[in-house]
């Protein structure tokens, strides 16, 4: 998911608006008949995928399952026992774990790319680019098969070179739960911290520099804290992450025997489902998503921070010396641990009869894409799911988020804000809430969408909104309203308008919205798992339960076939769009 | 069309999808059947009792045999599948034919919510007398029966080392290497826990959580845990566990001295199944003697009296074996999940 970070330098050209539109009754009129109903239409569909599951979810929560009844015991049963109360500290704690080791990733990455005269910054962009594209539970699943306490990788290599007993890590544990999750989710702080530092000027630094302090001591004190905000803005996108995960702990926690507040929201959709329950449940996750968000506003409104102005300011790199081969061995060094070492273990894996036998001809074999592709049942149908629903799910969402921000930014019509509002409010809900609230709303009669494609592509368009939004309302700010009036005065209408000036000109940022879109929704788990039934499984959800009997080496092979995808569509974007366009800041 | 004619048609007609001798063999209610599955072209099966790879062959298998009608093979762990099945229910959605699950008290408490189609496959009367009547009202009927046993890695284990019986896995030597299934979502996973707790009390489950076992979720997972050297040591189901030795995986069997716990799997017709009469002649092919081969192939116990188990499998009246009964199933297994939780965690 991109990330719009809080400092972003706007490609807006703001024209002030007061004199392109002309005001009056008869303007009004013009705009009102087709306009008021299409934000009618509009707030209805948003109603429909935004607010009527959110507050389904909160009725569901104090809802008695049999009789429907107003009633507590829901939360009396969802915090009634330590085992659920537990599970909700250790998210707690897997949240602010997971943040701070991610900080010490990204950020002497994203300090080394935009600061210093480090060799190779393009290579370690696309390796971050790289963590950034991995699935993190395939990324789990990699670490399965290098940090396995004794049949891992690396614990292989330590006992074969110490002749210890025991190997010297453990994937199946808190610390090793909290590292994976670390691994996959610093391209977050890294986007938002480079962003930020790519627009401090140095005159600060020089400053300091003037004043006596070193390199060390001036970034640490100078130039880190200018872009304190930009990094606590990833932090808390990273919190909120790692928390609302269900892959990677479903996958790693539950063989260590520890719950999280997912994996213990899907206990109770086991037998008997107890959705009302499961509701009640998931509102911590709700409030501390919103109260998280409520605080990096809250935090950056002071604006004492600003000394980003965006505007000109000499920038010059810092000559590390000697240390900058320091700097590209660290960069390289989470690369290994991020995507080097997974992938390589990983397509060992998909292409060994069994992977534990290791690198050999007589272990190599194509067999496990063999019955993937030719003969398993439901992974051809599963691989067809995932791209015709991130593809259905891309064109609404962005369709749906550029009549928004068109609306809005044009002023078509009143009350636009609230509108925008409801396009990002899907940020601030964890996915598995959402699909909760979703089944909880849409999956029973009348509308008895449970396992059809249908409410898996609206739960997806729902949850990559705010990105198409973030993404459409940035496009048509940086398209001067003034070509569409030349267009209307010269007798041309608005949907003219739109379509020969405003489509054209967008073209290119509706491609890159559309891949936005487009790769999160193809590697969807969270809210996939509560809504799949056996014909509407995707290719996450397929690979999550083929990892229930533990084969490896059919898992890689899968895993393997989505990365490969996700990569052509990355590629085709990078053709389309420019490079970078994933780890672009604004 | 004269009477005579139809039926050389309706002959001709099978004959281009089945050998001539196949479609001699077909009994006038497997032939009715047939023909209605026909038309409704396809089956959907939830099932947890085989692993995916077999159950998919198996859905192959009843596809060549009746060409015309697909199987779609829903395979997850018991209890996940009973759960994906309940959500159905809840949401009145209707996609599954056939349930086959892991844990008979899903299909007590389904025929009491008057879930399930009543249907005596005429093929149930060819079963080993043991396996039949389960459901003395015919709507659930045995459609799998395994083993789960002492498993262990040879390359790892010597064997005179290796454990003799369930207690022994509570030995301290075992800390950090044995690997076991978790009763939330195997079926066959909770019936070995429930008789562990029958024979030696809940006791055992907290001696046993000391030794710091891991859980996969499927039982079948411990086969790959084993084979990856991941863990040494198993409570492990033993057809999956045979077929991995068939093919050249340093893996023993231990029958245990205090018994196998033996495991019987129904299946039944979902009432209002989208597709019930290819449901019932999937059924009926479940519990064919053709299909039986089939399971003898796959190192399942057998289901019918003529046929010959696979070379290398020991017939289960060679090892002492131990049971649960369907009503300490139904109370127990609820039971034991919690007290998994609460003891071995998560």
């Amino acid at each position: 998911m991109r990330m719009t970070p809080p400092d972003s330098a706007g490609t807006t050209t703001i024209v002030p608006r007061v004199e392109t539109r002309p005001d009056g009754a008869t303007t009004w009129m013009r705009s009102f008949e087709p306009a008021m109903l299409l934000w009618l239409l509009l707030i209805a569909i948003l109603a429909f995928l935004v607010l009527s599951p959110m507050l389904r979810l909160v009725f569901a929560s104090f809802e008695d399952r049999v009789t429907g009844a107003f009633t507590l015991a829901n939360y009396a049963e969802a915090y009634g026992r330590p085992r659920y109360v537990q599970a909700l500290f250790n998210s707690l704690a897997l949240g602010a774990s997971v943040a701070v080791i991610a900080t010490l990733f990204a950020v002497p990455i994203a300090w080394a790319i935009s600061r210093t005269d480090m060799p190779a910054k393009g290579f370690i962009r696309m390796v971050v680019l790289g963590a950034f594209i991995m699935p993190p539970y395939l990324g789990a699943v990699a670490w399965m098969l290098l940090a396995g306490p004794n049949s891992g990788w690396l614990n292989r290599i330590w006992i074969g070179l110490t002749g210890a007993e025991t190997g010297l890590f453990n994937i199946y544990s808190f610390t090793g739960l909290a590292f994976v999750i670390a691994v996959y989710s610093y391209p977050y702080i890294f986007v938002f911290t480079n962003a930020a530092l790519d627009l401090v000027s140095s005159e600060m630094e020089d400053a300091a520099n003037i004043l006596g302090a070193g390199t060390w001591r001036t970034t640490l004190n100078i130039t880190l804290p200018l872009v304190f905000p930009a990094i606590l803005g990833g932090i808390i996108v990273v919190f909120l992450e790692a928390i609302s995960l269900f892959g990677t702990p479903a996958l790693l926690a539950l063989p260590a025997r520890f719950n999280v507040v997912t994996t213990q929201l899907w206990q109770f959709f086991e037998f008997p489902v107890k959705v009302e329950t499961a509701a009640a449940y998931s509102m911590p996750l709700l409030f501390i998503t919103i109260g998280l968000f409520g605080l990096q506003k809250l935090i950056l409104a002071r604006k004492g921070f600003v000394a980003l102005t965006g505007k000109g300011g000499e920038r010059r790199l810092i000559r590390l010396g000697p240390w900058r081969w320091v700097m590209f061995a660290y960069c390289m060094f989470i690369g290994a641990l991020s995507v080097f070492g997974p992938v390589i273990v990983l397509a060992q894996a998909a292409f060994a009869r069994a992977w534990g036998r290791g690198f050999s001809w007589a272990n190599l074999t194509l067999r496990n894409f063999e019955y993937l592709l030719f003969e398993h049942d439901s992974a051809r149908q599963s691989i067809v799911n995932s791209f015709t629903y991130a593809g259905a799910t891309a064109f609404i969402a962005i369709g749906l988020a550029l009549c928004i921000a068109y609306i809005v930014n044009r002023r078509l019509v009143p009350w636009g804000g609230v509108l925008a509002f409801m396009c990002m409010a899907p940020f601030v809900i964890p996915g598995i809430v959402l699909a909760i609230g979703f089944y909880a709303a849409y999956a029973p009669p009348p509308l008895a969408l449970s396992g059809t494609a249908t409410i898996m592509i609206l739960a997806f368009a729902t949850r990559f909104l705010p990105i198409a939004y973030a993404n459409s309302a940035a496009g048509i700010r940086s398209i001067n309203p003034e070509m569409e009036e030349a267009v209307r005065i010269l007798g041309g209408g608005r949907l003219l308008a739109i379509r020969r000036v405003v489509a054209p000109l967008l073209k290119k940022s509706l491609v890159g919205g559309w891949i936005l879109v487009f790769i999160p929704a193809t590697r969807e788990l969270s809210a996939a798992i509560f809504l799949a039934g056996p014909h509407n499984r995707v290719m996450s959800v397929l690979l999550y339960d083929l990892s229930e009997e533990g084969n490896f080496e059919v898992l890689s092979a899968f895993g393997g076939l989505l990365l490969v995808a996700t990569l052509i569509v990355v590629a085709i974007g990078f053709r389309a769009i420019g490079r970078d366009f994933m780890l672009r800041g604004n | 069309m004269p009477w005579g004619l139809v039926r050389v048609c309706q002959c001709l007609w099978l004959v281009a999808g089945l050998s001539w001798a196949e479609a001699a063999t077909l009994t006038p209610n497997e032939a009715a059947l047939y023909e209605a599955a026909k038309k409704e072209g396809e089956v959907t099966w939830y099932v947890g009792q085989f692993a995916t790879d077999v159950a998919q062959q198996f859905g192959k298998n009843f596809t060549e045999r009746y060409p015309g009608v697909k199987v779609n093979v829903y395979r997850a762990t018991g209890q996940v599948v009973f759960q994906r099945l309940s959500q159905d229910m809840k949401a009145g959605v209707r996609q599954c034919d056939l349930f086959s699950s892991t844990d008979i008290g899903h299909s007590v408490y389904l025929k009491a919510q008057g879930q399930y189609l009543r249907y005596k496959p005429e093929n149930a009367a060819g079963l080993i007398p043991a396996f039949q009547n389960i459901d003395p009202d015919g709507y659930y009927h045995t459609t799998q029966v395994n083993t789960v046993t002492i498993l262990y890695n040879t390359d790892k284990v010597k064997p005179e080392e290796a454990p003799r019986k369930w207690t022994d896995l509570l030995d301290p030597k075992w800390k950090n290497k044995i690997s076991l299934g978790h009763p939330g979502f195997s079926g066959t996973a909770g019936t070995w826990v429930l008789m562990m707790r029958e024979l030696y009390g809940a006791g055992y489950m907290e001696k046993l959580a000391k030794n710091n076992p891991q859980a996969g979720r499927s039982l079948n997972d411990t086969i790959t845990m084993l084979n990856a050297a991941e863990r040494v040591v198993a409570a492990g189901p033993t057809a999956t566990a045979l077929r991995s030795i068939a093919k050249g995986n340093p893996m023993a069997i231990v029958y245990p001295e205090d018994g196998a716990v033996l495991q019987i799997s129904v299946s039944a017709i979902v009432k209002d199944a989208p597709h019930p009469n290819a449901a019932k002649l999937f059924f009926e092919y479940l519990l064919s003697r053709e299909h039986s081969v089939a399971l003898a192939e796959t190192y399942y116990e057998l289901l019918r009296p003529d046929v010959d188990p696979a070379p290398g499998a020991k017939p289960m009246r060679e090892f002492k074996i131990v049971q649960p009964t369907i009503e300490a199933i139904v109370k127990g297994i609820p039971e034991i999940k919690e007290l998994w939780r609460d003891t071995i965690g998560n």
